[in-house]
């Protein structure tokens, strides 16, 4: 890759740190002006639990759905991901970027379709 | 675009200064907007005590959060605890950097262009920085080690990866149509030919309900649905931390806005008025419509976002897609 094409970085990397600082001083800020409570009691550390304070909770856990969510996720996103090069090349490649393209979701239709009949895209609970 | 234009590395310094600083006031007084909007709406007067028209309101609150104690819970992970809020301003913040609001001035010698970065996978970082803002508030919630805060980070993540989706599958038209993933020549293109608005209708219906749903705004702010979660990944979050968590999420509505704006409507192009005030006024026009949603619709239900989601905005986005890519491939 040409050094040049690395140019077109440096203004994101300029802007980058200042996004960066922005938080950060702010965080910085919180902990230097922030007023201090005069008496701590454990009580007020403990994680809310909308009345009964049995404290922090053993072990945490939740639904098995969320990690079936991901896994779809990682499916679509890599189609996305091999979809969008040959989106951009799709008017310079004329019919075979098309034909790539049109197979490609076919491919991705056939294992859609396998996936709601099998349910996957109820939530359930 | 030409790279040969001559900018020295002062002058991205002093360009990159001013846009943080007008988004971080675009986003103070996104807030004041919205309250008043929403008052309004509502029938009150929304925030009138600090200056006239309560225009002083958003110095207020920031010198409130900051005043604030840094409450710490017992169980939190520190160093996550604190940074994760941190992660989410940023990648707020970074993504607004590829975003075109303003075509090339001249100014003696030097050339300044209406833009932060013109990188050639702009949309792309926009959305890779999209993703790392996840972990924000996945970590975020996780790390604070409490029911709410960890059910309501786990809902966030799941909400924002389906809605991530079709959000990326619906500007593939615009890609398609625009020949690049650089926004400022998405913008170029459209100059010469026309609004992607109208032949990607589709497309921007998609991106608009989808990218609702990323920036967590009503009706699927599922994650802060405060009759069951609190205030779901940052419930023991107060003060600044909490504040940046909430700077987050209305620059990630104005970034996306902005992102709407390039996409489908021209960017900073228009008759008669500069660049920049084109590109506010649009800006504005859907920043408007965000907040008029939130002060009419009723939230959904968690299965209703999760179906609507996969089973209705992924084959519509995917279908305009391929008619796009078969129209352009022929046409």
């Amino acid at each position: 890759m040409p050094l040049a094409a690395l140019d077109d970085w440096f203004p994101f990397l300029v802007y980058g740190f200042f996004a960066l600082a922005i938080p950060a001083s702010l965080i910085a800020g919180s902990f230097i002006l922030a007023t201090r409570p005069k008496t701590t009691a454990r009580q007020r550390t403990i994680p809310f639990e909308s009345g009964v304070s049995v404290g922090p909770p053993k072990q945490q856990r939740f639904t098995i759905s969320f990690y079936l969510t991901a896994m779809l996720f990682i499916v679509f996103d890599i189609e996305i991901v091999f979809l969008y090069p040959v989106a951009l090349w799709l008017d310079a490649l004329g019919s075979f970027a098309l034909a790539e393209f049109g197979f490609f979701i076919a491919i991705l239709a056939i294992a859609y379709v396998y996936v709601w009949k099998k349910g996957a895209l109820d939530w359930r609970t | 675009m030409d790279s040969g234009l001559n900018q020295p590395w002062w002058i991205d310094l002093i360009k990159a200064l001013i846009v943080i600083n007008l988004v971080m006031a675009a986003f103070a007084y996104c807030t004041w907007l919205e309250r008043k909007l929403l008052g309004r709406m509502q029938l009150r007067y929304g925030p009138n005590r600090a200056g006239p028209f309560g225009l002083l309101q958003p110095i207020a609150d920031l010198v409130k959060l900051l005043r604030k104690e840094s409450f710490f819970p017992a169980n939190a992970i520190d160093l996550l605890y604190i940074a994760a809020p941190a992660v989410a301003c940023f990648t707020a913040l970074a993504a607004f950097s590829v975003i075109p609001f303003g075509g090339v001035w001249h100014v003696g010698d030097y050339v300044i262009t209406g833009w932060i970065a013109n990188v050639s996978i702009g949309l792309l970082l926009i959305f890779a920085l999209g993703a790392i803002g996840i972990y924000a508030f996945l970590v975020g919630g996780w790390a604070s080690e409490s029911k709410y805060s960890l059910l309501g980070s786990m809902r966030t993540a799941a909400q924002l990866v389906s809605y991530e989706v079709s959000l990326a599958l619906s500007v593939l038209g615009v890609v398609i149509m625009g020949k690049s993933l650089s926004l400022v020549d998405i913008v170029a293109e459209q100059q010469a030919t026309i609004w992607f608005a109208a032949p990607q209708f589709v497309g921007l219906l998609v991106f608009f309900v989808a990218g609702i749903a990323e920036t967590n705004r009503p009706p699927f702010d599922l994650p802060e649905a405060e009759q069951e979660l609190v205030a779901g990944y940052h419930t023991e979050y107060s003060g600044m931390r909490f504040g940046l968590y909430s700077t987050a999420e209305y620059i990630n509505m104005i970034t996306l806005s902005g992102l709407a704006v390039t996409l489908f409507f021209g960017g900073w192009g228009g008759p008669w008025l500069p660049g920049p005030l084109w590109f506010l006024l649009k800006l504005g026009a859907f920043i408007f419509v965000f907040i008029w949603l939130r002060a009419t619709l009723p939230r959904l239900r968690y299965d209703q976002l999760m179906r609507f989601g996969w089973k209705v905005l992924l084959p519509v986005a995917t279908l305009n897609a391929l008619v796009t890519a078969i129209l352009v491939a022929l046409l």
